[in-house]
């Protein structure tokens, strides 16, 4: 019998105390609303929300899918929301771009089930190439965006979010940040719904088809549906005011959170009237009001001044002409996420009290510790090979994922990086302008994600790049999800050995099939044949694909199918400390110590690149390798 | 008063920094300590502060006990550090000023950069000795204790329980208003099975540490 747990999110109810991860609590929020369907494509910081649906969207009764990339994540869902079910997808805010050219209609079109997009922004750019506000998306194309300072209001926000979506017909974005996403907290949840909406497509093309004619007529319908949902807005719980003193601060997202706890630390809560913003559009009523109640206004967001400016117009509409402070005049930056000493410092001087005694933080010289390719990576040994046959002129245009950690010493393998899937056309264009061949690296995931117009892009134009697909066989960075070359493991019946069968899509079959006609198929720990495949390819002409077949270590420990090779160990006597190990490799299981060179026992996973490279023979096996 | 009360006047709550290295269960650490103090009737905030907890990488995690609705700690504003390696303790020293109790394990992960400095002959090539990152943090508190956290998880059967032996020491101690009875027929007991008596032992030897420190007196200082 199974005694699988109850998932958390599912778990959790309207009479016990509950703490959530922010990105559970837009799950639960989704639950309480009925959600039906759900597609997504991982980044962080929104991962957990998807990955949270993978376990639960077969007991909550919810379609589930990891789409293959951000904007066909969107499509599915709104597809799903036209037939009347209510739909959600998520993803981080460069995905929301990616997914720019449905996103731009879908208002105009409108939708029939509740649908809610999950864009999660990353102020700080902590684990992105960028930072950016997707509030601006509400202006920009008729949406209303949800703003959370909290788990609580993730909760309550994406709950209600399905309501306003279906009333005004728009669909809608809930934008958590890193801080809101990745903070555990206190929920209210309420009950999970008995019934959910019924599905049918209805057909309508005066609706549903976006030509010019319908989207002229559509256009105007959009600003009243827009402006239903300011006035829906207007009447919700998101814009709370606490205080009624004469220095106004209004604040939004995570600030809000911290100016909240600044001014209770600081005992000035009589002074003061804080109004959060909840949501966009902003209430024109909301601000009019709060604007005649106090003498002055501290705005505190992170990225834009986009409350502060909205308020600003709203003071000249509105003829109340007070002084507004923010990141305009200077009191908070315009870049990077808030804290709670910069939140201190500025209320501090907002209230003309005495500046926060603060001790200087001591200048200490540690030791770094960036992330790293993991022992036995098997993308180690793939940059190690092809930067050995195509050598250090070549250029070598990389991409979004593990393997971006092939920059910098001593890889040396990621010349140029952009955005997803821009390795291969980046490539394209360095080659065709340089007249050299150029190296393009990108994973299976991403691989499939944007990777796959941009071959074909290559290879119409006879691009001489040669595309190394390093298909580890999972999407790895964002936490092992499945990736569309996956592989199932079935064992054989007599012999008990295992055999791997594509589960999804082979890539091999692909790439032929879009006009690649030089293919080579690799295991890069079959270091010989791999390198006489490497110098073919870098002696053809036109787009050729190298496809290095490897699974990603850690999901194999996890998956419990690796085959446990044994550690490598270096022979003192045999050393003689040449440094090449280190200098050309990287490996976090080689260590350094009173100038001896060492290999980690327990970091060691038994990949042998250090040996090979070993021009000493010094580094040599243990023992024998056992299948787990 | 209960003794916990006594540990930490005058402020509410606790807030507790967990710090480490990618793989040590940091994270962990914090999502037990979240689930416990929740079960027993707290109102908790704990996030991460860093984005990479994989591949090595330097690791926070806050929880914050009946604090309020701030996520973060602010400069020097922990009530306890638990630090799973040396160096990682000594990186959390912002969050640390006079009345903060600082638990490290003195046993440290080697980062790979220094190798890589070494053969490049640029940038630091030793680990700090543990005795020069002790004088750094007793710079700023004098309530820094040492455990080898390290050896006590060896012990109990596995590396990985270092996280639970730290959350050992911090139940031991009796700073927080909690019994490590409690925490272990709740919280332990949801591992997956065949780590619950590895975790069991790790968290015991924890705990019986965790008593012989003298922290509740060290706070009084």
């Amino acid at each position: 019998m199974s005694t699988k747990p109850i998932h958390e999110v599912l778990q959790v109810s309207p009479t016990s105390a509950a703490c959530l991860l922010g990105n559970l609590a837009i799950v639960r929020g989704a639950l309480e609303a009925g959600v039906q369907f759900f597609s997504c494509y991982p980044g962080t910081p929104a991962s957990e929300v998807g990955d949270t649906f993978a376990r639960i969207a077969k007991d909550a009764g919810v379609f589930f899918e990891y789409s293959i990339n951000e904007k066909i994540a969107v499509e599915i869902a709104f597809a799903a929301s036209l037939t009347g079910a209510r739909a959600m997808c998520s993803m981080k805010h460069l995905g929301l771009s990616y997914a720019g050219d449905p996103i731009s209609t879908m208002p105009y079109l409108g939708i029939k089930g509740g649908l809610v997009i999950v864009a999660a922004g990353d102020p700080s750019a902590i684990t992105s190439p960028n930072e950016q506000d997707q509030r601006h998306f509400s202006r920009f194309l008729y949406y209303p965006v949800f703003d959370p300072a909290t788990p609580d209001d993730a909760l309550k926000m994406t709950r209600y979010a399905f309501e306003l979506s279906e009333e005004t017909r728009l669909p809608v974005i809930m934008r958590p940040t890193t801080r809101v996403c990745h903070v555990s907290g206190m929920v209210e949840p309420g009950p999970l719904p008995q019934n959910r909406s019924e599905i049918e497509f209805s057909k309508d093309p005066s609706r549903h088809v976006a030509l010019p004619t319908n989207a002229r007529r559509m256009r105007k319908e959009l600003i009243g549906r827009y402006a239903l949902a300011e006035s829906m807005l207007a009447e919700s719980d998101f814009y709370s005011r606490t205080g009624d003193g004469k220095f106004g601060i209004i604040a939004s997202g995570v600030a809000y959170a911290y100016v909240t706890q600044v001014i209770r630390d600081l005992g000035v809560l009589d002074r003061v009237s804080l109004l959060q913003i909840g949501a966009y559009p902003i209430p024109e009523r909301i601000i009019a009001e709060f604007l005649g109640s106090v003498e002055s206004i501290l705005v505190a967001e992170e990225l834009t001044p986009f409350v502060e400016e909205s308020v600003t117009l709203s003071a000249f509409r509105n003829q109340r002409f007070l002084p507004i402070y923010g990141k305009n005049s200077g009191h908070f930056p315009l870049e990077y996420e808030y804290n709670p000493d910069l939140v201190t410092d500025v209320i501090r001087e907002y209230l003309h009290l005495d500046k926060a005694p603060r001790a200087p933080v001591p200048v200490l010289d540690l030791p770094s510790r960036p992330p790293v390719l993991c022992p036995g990576c098997p993308h180690r040994t793939s940059f190690y090979l092809i930067r050995k046959v195509f050598g250090k002129k070549t250029v070598y245009v990389n991409d979004i994922g593990c393997y971006t950690l092939g920059f910098g010493a001593p890889l040396h393998s990621c010349d140029v990086i952009l955005s997803m899937g821009a390795s291969i056309s980046m490539a394209a264009g360095i080659a065709r302008v340089t007249g050299q061949r150029t190296v393009a690296y990108i994973g299976d995931s991403t691989f499939f994600h944007s990777g796959l117009p941009a071959l074909v892009n290559a290879v119409q134009n006879d691009d001489d790049v040669t595309v190394c697909i390093l298909n580890n066989y999972v999407t790895a960075m964002t936490g092992f999800q499945p990736s569309p070359s996956a592989r199932e493991i079935l064992p054989e019946a007599d012999t008990g050995e295992r055999r791997f069968v594509p589960a999804g899509v082979p890539i091999e079959q692909v790439v032929s099939g879009l006009g690649v006609e030089d293919v080579y198929s690799i295991d890069p720990f079959a270091v010989e044949s791999t390198r006489q495949q490497l110098k073919q390819a870098k002696n053809g002409s036109g787009v050729n694909v190298v496809i290095c077949n490897s699974p990603c270590r850690v999901f194999e420990r996890r998956l419990g199918t690796d085959q446990k090779q044994s550690p490598y160990l270096v022979d003192q006597e045999l050393c003689d400390g040449c440094s090449l190990c280190v200098r050309l490799l990287g490996c976090p299981g080689i260590i350094v110590e009173s100038d001896k060179y060492y290999i980690d026992q327990d970091l060691c996973d038994g990949c042998g690149l250090c040996a090979y490279v070993c021009n000493k023979d010094a580094i040599s096996q243990v023992g024998e390798n056992v299948q787990s | 008063m209960s003794r916990a009360e006594q540990a930490i006047p005058k402020r509410s709550g606790w807030r507790i920094l967990i710090a480490g290295t990618g793989g040590q269960g940091v994270i962990t650490a914090a999502r037990l300590l979240t689930e416990f103090s929740v079960l027993h009737g707290h109102q908790v905030l704990s996030s991460q502060l860093h984005g990479m907890a994989q591949r090595g990488g330097a690791v926070q995690s806050s929880v914050l006990i009946d604090c309020g609705i701030s996520p973060a700690i602010g400069r020097g504003d922990a009530d306890i550090v638990l630090g799973l390696e040396p160096v990682e303790t000594a990186r959390a020293l912002p969050f640390i000023s006079t009345k903060t109790i600082v638990v490290m394990n003195t046993i440290p992960v080697i980062p790979c950069v220094l190798a890589q400095n070494y053969v490049l002959g640029e940038g630091p090539t030793e680990y700090p000795s543990v005795e020069k990152l002790s004088t750094i943090i007793r710079e700023v508190t004098t309530k820094l204790v040492t455990v080898d956290a390290t050896a006590l998880a060896k012990q109990a059967g596995s590396l990985k329980a270092i996280n639970v032996v730290m959350l050992g020491c911090l139940f031991g101690s009796g700073l927080l208003p909690y019994t490590a009875e409690d925490f272990m027929d709740s919280v332990l007991k949801n591992v997956p099975p065949q780590l619950a008596k590895i975790n069991r032992k790790a968290f015991l030897s924890g705990v019986e540490f965790g008593k012989t420190l003298g922290l509740i007196e060290e706070s009084k200082v």
